[in-house]
């Protein structure tokens, strides 16, 4: 069955192919955009006060005297060999500031993730267990108020009663001053960086800092999660196979762990690769309330200041985890369900 | 088993079994909460935004530097002595004996002469303060001379007093570096620019242990300092970008210091027995300025138009009511504590004057202008309240706010209408405010005359001369003549001083701000 080799390669080719093309458009749009800024970047970098000269210079080192596809071609081209570039706001390579802000984003937006996916998917098959129950209102209304409050007012609210009232929680930051400037956290990831540097307390610290704003993330995306989870059950339930096992006595804890889950994890799997995919990029807010140096803030700071080279780098990476995650879901999805294979 | 539920358990046991944070900052650590994002390079030829002027200072020492206390007087800094040449376009500067940098190495000429050179040829934003005297970097070299191995010679071409000199000397680009180690950490031609942009290698009272870009900034003790040690072992200044959070860091005791906190969140933390409010004037003036070259609007070039609009602003609503203490009544370009200020505000709120004026010079009620304003507070509530008082003598105010980005774009290709702008000197000497607003020399340098359209031939000579007198009383008075003219007949109405409140926790002692932007000073602050 020679088919059987090739298939996955031709496949796998094939998906390396779309996602790369992708990353491109991506990139070629952005650029786009970002040339279209009404910020001149020059301006931006050399202050308000600077001489004729000092600007003419600046608009050269930057390259914006060349028109902008020959100006994305150069920078396409840099970026075959590795380099992002130097952001204009940081002063730092565009890969050195990534490789700080993406861990953070990365680890608060995964344990986010983790957090809504079991406390969603729970309360949405709570909540389709008896559609139109108190339980379902109950979960509706927590549901509703998850996805519809600012993240940066509960963040706040969070902060002053947790932090500031009751001190549970830590405060902005990753960590308390007694560790952020002594240990070494050379990951970027600070659950790995305490938890390996074995300082008492630091593993600890680093998770009451986290709580608030995984928790703040984690309510929007618990909305989401859960309506999307009730509707998938109750699409499903009205189908034959259902009311079979309805009649053959099944109960609805049986119906739904048994027939309505397997059948609908397709859809949910791809409901919460979606969601995750928007935590990763969609933290800002959190982030800034929560003094979270991550790409989010990144960006937004970048976007601010016409940045072009550091909005590429984090959309390229931000576009990359899109890329990745949807390729694993389509995969994870084709598994799991006979009928895609 | 791939339940998502399975991970529960792990989730809210490790919250659950989180330590509470400690609140309060370590002991000999000054922990302050500020925005940081506008930090780009702590390089100082390179730097040239607050939080990195504000570093320098700090972190390196100039050649003579303002007095904090009072600004007007020079202090000697890294030079114990000078002299001007006898024909008043040289300087000779005897070093400070024992000087050295936190590095150990000892202070050279050499040194002065690498960093001006440097910061001329690197040709980054700061450096129009130094083209001032007339250095570029092909005549640089040829000014600066070592002549012996305790002393100096600065010498310059442009039209500029020793005076004028000194003081474009203790701007932070003029900021004396340690050749030897910036040289060590040179790449290729950069003159060791990339290494500077998170390293120090200076003679201040502190040097920087750690910077992680828009994060946080760790300085420690320069126990070495040619003026002596600090008092606190190390300072934090942590980038927190919600003023909001910066208030509950520091009502916590997790920051010690809270800057650019709003009026409401003052005024909040004022209730709290461990906070006090400290207030700095600052040199940082407030401006509305009509773009007289715009094409569409031939009321901007009226110059009833701007006599009016003395009258149409509402001075001390703003500054009392709106802004709360953020901001003096102040309506001359140099800011009160400048030698020359003029302090006189002889114009406040009155619509019906406004209205005859408007009047008289053909202006008919029903002109639209349309005014840029940076999109940031205070900015959009000034905006609301020109909006009332403008319309009071029939002129509606279409506001735009937009980032300070876009907004500088625009004043600089001169398309705006009008504009609601900030001004703060660049080194404490009243040219480096003169030379921009009553100077339009029309010949190709864009100063804020220049971009209002202003034409001044006389005023323009009158502010380069000023710029060479040698007599600082005569000084003083040229430059009052000057801001009289501008108060009176410029297409700018200048209507406030900025002052900065800064919010300490009540065991915080000695933290002290001057009147111009670089002017923050963390040597003397114990806890």
């Amino acid at each position: 069955m020679s088919s059987g080799y090739g298939l996955p390669l031709v496949a796998l080719a094939r998906g390396l192919l779309t996602m790369l093309t992708t990353l491109a458009c991506l990139l070629l749009v952005t650029f786009a955009l970002s040339s279209l800024s009404p910020i001149d970047p020059a301006l931006r970098a050399l202050g308000d006060h600077a001489s004729a000269g000092s600007y003419a210079e600046m608009r050269h080192r930057l390259g914006l005297d060349a028109p902008w596809p020959q100006r994305f071609a150069r920078y396409a081209g840099r970026l075959l060999h590795g380099d992002l570039g130097v952001s204009e706001s940081t002063g730092q390579p565009v890969a050195d500031d990534l490789r700080h802000v993406f861990p953070a984003t990365f680890e608060l937006a995964t344990i986010a993730m983790l957090v809504s996916c079991a406390l969603g998917v729970a309360l949405g098959v709570l909540s389709a267990w008896r559609p139109g129950g108190l339980l379902d209102g109950v979960v509706r209304i927590i549901s509703l108020a998850g996805s519809s409050l600012p993240a940066f007012w509960l963040g706040l609210v969070a902060l002053y009663v947790f932090y500031a009232r009751l001190h549970w929680a830590g405060g902005p930051g990753r960590l308390d001053d007694a560790y952020e400037y002594t240990l070494d956290l050379d990951s970027g990831f600070v659950l790995l960086d305490t938890w390996r540097s074995g300082v008492p307390g630091a593993f600890a610290n680093a998770w009451a800092h986290l709580a608030l704003p995984v928790l703040v993330l984690a309510a929007y995306a618990i909305g989401q999660v859960t309506r999307m989870t009730r509707a998938a059950l109750l699409g499903e339930a009205g189908k034959e196979y259902v009311t079979l096992a309805r009649a053959k006595g099944a109960g609805p804890g049986r119906i739904i762990l048994h027939h309505l889950l397997p059948n609908t994890r397709g859809l949910i799997l791809t409901v919460l690769a979606l969601t995750y995919a928007s935590l990763l990029e969609g933290a800002v807010l959190v982030e800034t309330v929560f003094a979270w140096p991550g790409v989010g803030r990144y960006l937004t700071t970048a976007l601010f200041a016409a940045d072009t080279a550091a909005i590429l780098g984090a959309t390229l990476v931000i576009g990359c985890c899109f890329v990745v995650i949807n390729g694993l879901t389509d995969a994870l999805v084709r598994a799991l369900d006979p009928r895609l294979r | 088993m791939n339940h998502p539920l399975s991970f529960l358990p792990l989730v809210l046991g490790a919250v659950v079994a989180a330590a509470p944070a400690e609140a309060s900052s370590p002991p000999g650590v000054l922990v302050i909460a500020q925005a940081l994002d506008d930090l780009v390079s702590l390089d100082p030829a390179e730097g040239f935004e607050l939080s990195s002027v504000q570093t320098f200072t700090n972190v390196y020492q100039r050649l003579v530097q303002p007095d904090p206390d009072h600004p007007a007087n020079l202090l000697p800094t890294l030079a114990s002595r000078w002299q001007a040449e006898p024909g008043g376009r040289a300087l000779d500067f005897e070093l400070t004996a024992g000087a050295r940098f936190a590095s150990g190495n000892p202070l050279r000429p050499e040194d002065v002469v690498y960093s001006l050179s440097r910061a001329v040829k690197l040709n980054r934003a700061p450096v129009f303060i130094l083209n001032e005297l007339g250095w570029n970097a092909g005549n640089v070299d040829q000014h600066l001379s070592k002549l012996d191995d305790r002393h100096v010679r600065l010498a310059w071409d442009a039209p500029v007093g020793p005076a004028l000199a000194l003081s474009i000397l203790t701007a932070p680009v003029a900021s004396i570096i340690d050749a030897r180690e910036v040289l060590a950490h040179a790449v290729g031609e950069d003159a060791g620019n990339a290494w500077l942009r998170s390293h120090s290698a200076g003679s201040g009272p502190f040097k920087i242990r750690r910077y992680m870009p828009h994060e946080a900034l760790v300085l420690d003790a320069n126990a070495t300092a040619p003026g002596g040690a600090p008092r606190l072992q190390t300072i934090v200044i942590k980038n927190v970008a919600d003023a909001a959070t910066r208030r509950l860091l520091v009502a916590v005791g997790d920051a010690d210091i809270a800057r650019d906190l709003g009026p409401d969140q003052i005024a909040a933390l004022g209730r709290d027995p461990q906070l006090q409010t400290l207030a700095f004037p600052s040199a940082m003036i407030d401006y509305l300025m009509f773009n007289t070259t715009n094409p569409d609007n031939a009321a901007l070039r009226n110059p009833a138009l701007w006599e009016a609009a003395r009258w149409l602003i509402d001075y001390d609503g703003i500054a009392a009511k709106l802004l709360r203490g953020e901001y003096l009544v102040h309506q001359a370009f140099l800011a009160a504590g400048f030698p020359g200020a003029l302090t006189a505000t002889p114009y406040h709120l009155d619509a019906a004057k406004a209205r005859s004026i408007l009047a008289a010079a053909g202006l008919a009620p029903g002109l639209h202008i349309t005014l840029d304003v940076i999109n940031q507070p205070p900015y959009g509530d000034i905006a609301q309240s020109l909006q009332a008082s403008f319309a009071q003598a029939g002129i509606t105010l279409d506001v735009v706010p937009e980032l300070a980005g876009e907004l500088y774009t625009k004043v600089r290709a001169r398309s705006e209408q009008a504009v609601w702008l900030y001004w703060v000197p660049d080194y404490f000497d009243a040219n480096s405010t003169a030379s921009a607003f009553a100077a339009n020399r029309e010949d190709g340098t864009k100063t804020v005359a220049w971009r209002a359209g202003w034409r001044i031939p006389g005023l323009s000579a009158a502010t380069a001369a000023a710029a060479t007198e040698t007599d600082p009383a005569a000084r003083a008075l040229d430059y009052l003549a000057i801001q009289r003219e501008v108060q009176q007949n410029s297409p700018f109405v200048i209507a406030f001083q900025a002052r900065n409140e800064v919010v300490v926790r009540k065991n915080v002692r000695g933290y002290r701000e001057g009147l111009d932007a670089d002017m923050v000073y963390y040597d003397r602050i114990s806890k």
